[in-house]
């Protein structure tokens, strides 16, 4: 029951945020972003926390569902709303089809294997002129400002969109989690050949589990498109700025918990965010070492990410009350 | 009734024949232990009837089923499981959800949780469900593992060396648990160095050395058997002259 009330407390703390931000300021911007990135992190969770395989090729799914919501308005004047369904659906399908050759891999040769299909996704996007737009990107196109055709003249509608996202992605991860999946999962990560012989079928769960994760991946790659509003196949296809870097914020925050990609995320983003602010006039790559730098001291602070940080308190004020 | 039907078993790895034309016939309700000496091919034979190794030729039905070519959890769904030799735990899990997790092959959580709470009394280890598993001592996680087979539901259960490191008197408790089993209609097939234990329990005894059967019968004759004499003694001096 303390933990319901614990959850609706941060669910308002988090709703009332924005309206306390400037709605046409740089840091609802900023807001936006991390409660997206959140959410990718989470979608990520799924196959990189819970079934432990280490994709750095999300990025494929993310730039699916930006060119498939985007192409469907553009072409046929579909609802962004329906277009993430069809995003949705594609990008489970992508995960499918690289999922069955590649969840048979394990550490780094799945990191690896993933790593080439998001950079073929961004050569194919580039070189596919006609459908893509090519290296040139894609705008969305402006539709007078409405709920349902997703268009909105300020930041704050996305924010909260976001949000709701991070919540829904945050409870199915939650949900699979603790269920039955959640089990299977646990079983195939410590032990593979264990849990077949108990009568897990590790390949058709593990495959469920990427298709749901890269399904994730891609409806919020419609949610971005609509916030950045263009966007380019090395935008939404990076290695370095999709695909790691919700591995990353995973991986900062707590891999395998819920509250671990929200956590990162709180962190990367605006700190990034602050040291291009702070350092961008300066020498070129500056902020980007600086950022670098302080990421390896967290990293070292706290290797298994900051959930533990959590861990190590509620022990504090656990050994606090038992002195009093 | 027979309920498991080996026939013709082979596996090569490379230069070793690790299992050489193996052929036997189990009756339901048997308790069958299977020696032989250290490298006798006892656990590639287990893993093998479960299908994490597939074998070069022969057949093996379950019940009814042809189950050669299939996968573990598809053997473990027709009924037929084993434990790890070197035990293989979800060690990051308690004790609780790693039966549980076995029981989720025929039930929903809530189901197999309350199954898997019975297994664990059956194996004596109900008061360290919420522990760890890798916290336990390497006996205790033997039982675990039987525990967990136990929770499939299984109409066959290998068990692989799970008295190793146990004292007498916790011994004796999985000798009288392994007949309860084989007294609620389960057939077992046991691999164990304690040749006091496999000979008081097992109905019958199978010798296995260098992939090969050397020998199929009751303890009495088994133990009797000169051709196993020799293979776990090596030849006398007189035969040598």
């Amino acid at each position: 029951m303390k933990k319901w009330f614990a959850l609706a407390a941060v669910i308002a703390v988090a709703a009332v945020v924005p309206l306390l931000l400037n709605p046409t300021g740089y840091w609802i911007r900023v807001l936006t972003f991390t409660l997206l990135f959140a959410a990718m992190a989470q979608a990520w969770n799924l196959i990189g926390g819970l079934a432990n395989q280490t994709s750095l090729g999300h990025a494929a799914f993310f730039g699916i569902g930006a060119y498939t919501s985007t192409i469907l308005l553009l072409k046929f004047g579909i609802s962004p709303w329906l277009g993430m369904f069809a995003a949705g659906a594609l990008g489970g399908l992508a995960a499918l089809v690289i999922a069955i050759p590649t969840l048979r891999l394990q550490g780094h040769y799945f990191a690896l294997a993933t790593l080439a299909f998001g950079e073929v996704m961004r050569v194919i996007a580039n070189v596919w002129t006609p459908l893509t737009g090519g290296p040139g990107g894609l705008s969305v196109p402006f539709t007078p400002p409405s709920f349902a055709a997703y268009s909105f003249k300020q930041l704050l509608p996305h924010a909260y969109i976001a949000l709701a996202a991070l919540i829904i992605v945050t409870a199915i991860f939650e949900f699979i989690r603790r269920g039955a999946m959640g089990y299977r999962l646990r079983a195939i990560r410590e032990n593979q050949a264990a849990a077949e012989v108990i009568g897990i079928d590790t390949t058709k769960v593990k495959l469920q589990t990427a298709v749901i994760s890269g399904a994730l991946m891609a409806m919020l790659g419609t949610l971005y498109a609509q916030v950045a509003v263009f966007f380019d196949p090395d935008t939404v296809f990076s290695a370095a700025a999709i695909s790691i870097r919700v591995a990353l914020i995973a991986i900062l925050g707590g891999v395998g918990t819920a509250a671990g990609p929200i956590l990162g995320a709180l962190f990367i983003i605006p700190v990034e965010e602050l040291m291009n602010d702070l350092f961008s006039a300066g020498a070129a790559g500056l902020s980007q070492l600086i950022f670098g730098a302080i990421l390896i001291a967290v990293i070292l602070w706290r290797p298994r990410g900051f959930i533990t940080l959590w861990d190590s308190l509620r022990a504090r004020f656990a050994r606090g009350e038992a002195r009093r | 009734m027979t309920i498991l039907d080996v026939r013709g078993l082979s596996k090569r790895f490379g230069g070793l024949q690790a299992l050489s034309d193996v052929t036997f016939a189990v009756p339901q309700g048997q308790i069958v232990g299977l020696i032989g000496p250290n490298g006798a091919g006892k656990t590639t034979f287990f893993s093998t009837l479960v299908g994490l190794i597939r074998p070069d030729s022969g057949t093996i039905k379950l019940s009814d089923s042809s189950i050669v070519g299939m996968k573990p959890h598809k053997v473990a769904a027709l009924g037929m499981t084993k434990t790890f030799q070197n035990v293989a735990l979800f060690a990051e899990s308690s004790v609780l959800d790693n039966v549980l997790t076995a029981g989720l092959l025929r039930h929903d959580v809530t189901t197999a949780r309350e199954q898997a709470l019975i297994c664990l009394e059956r194996v004596g280890l109900r008061s360290v469900a919420h522990k760890l598993a890798g916290d336990l001592s390497f006996p205790e996680r033997a039982r675990v593992e039987l525990a967990r087979a136990l929770c499939t539901g299984p109409k066959v259960l290998l068990l692989d060396e799970v008295m190793a490191a146990l004292n007498p008197v916790e011994m004796q408790e999985i000798m009288d648990l392994i007949r309860s089993l084989r007294d609620d209609g389960l057939t077992l097939l046991v691999v164990e160095h304690h040749m006091r234990a496999i000979m008081t329990i097992c109905d019958r005894i199978l010798v296995l050395n260098f992939g090969k059967l050397l020998a199929d019968g009751t303890a009495q004759q088994v133990a009797n058997d000169p051709v196993v004499i020799e293979a776990y003694l090596g030849r006398s001096a007189e035969a040598h002259r």
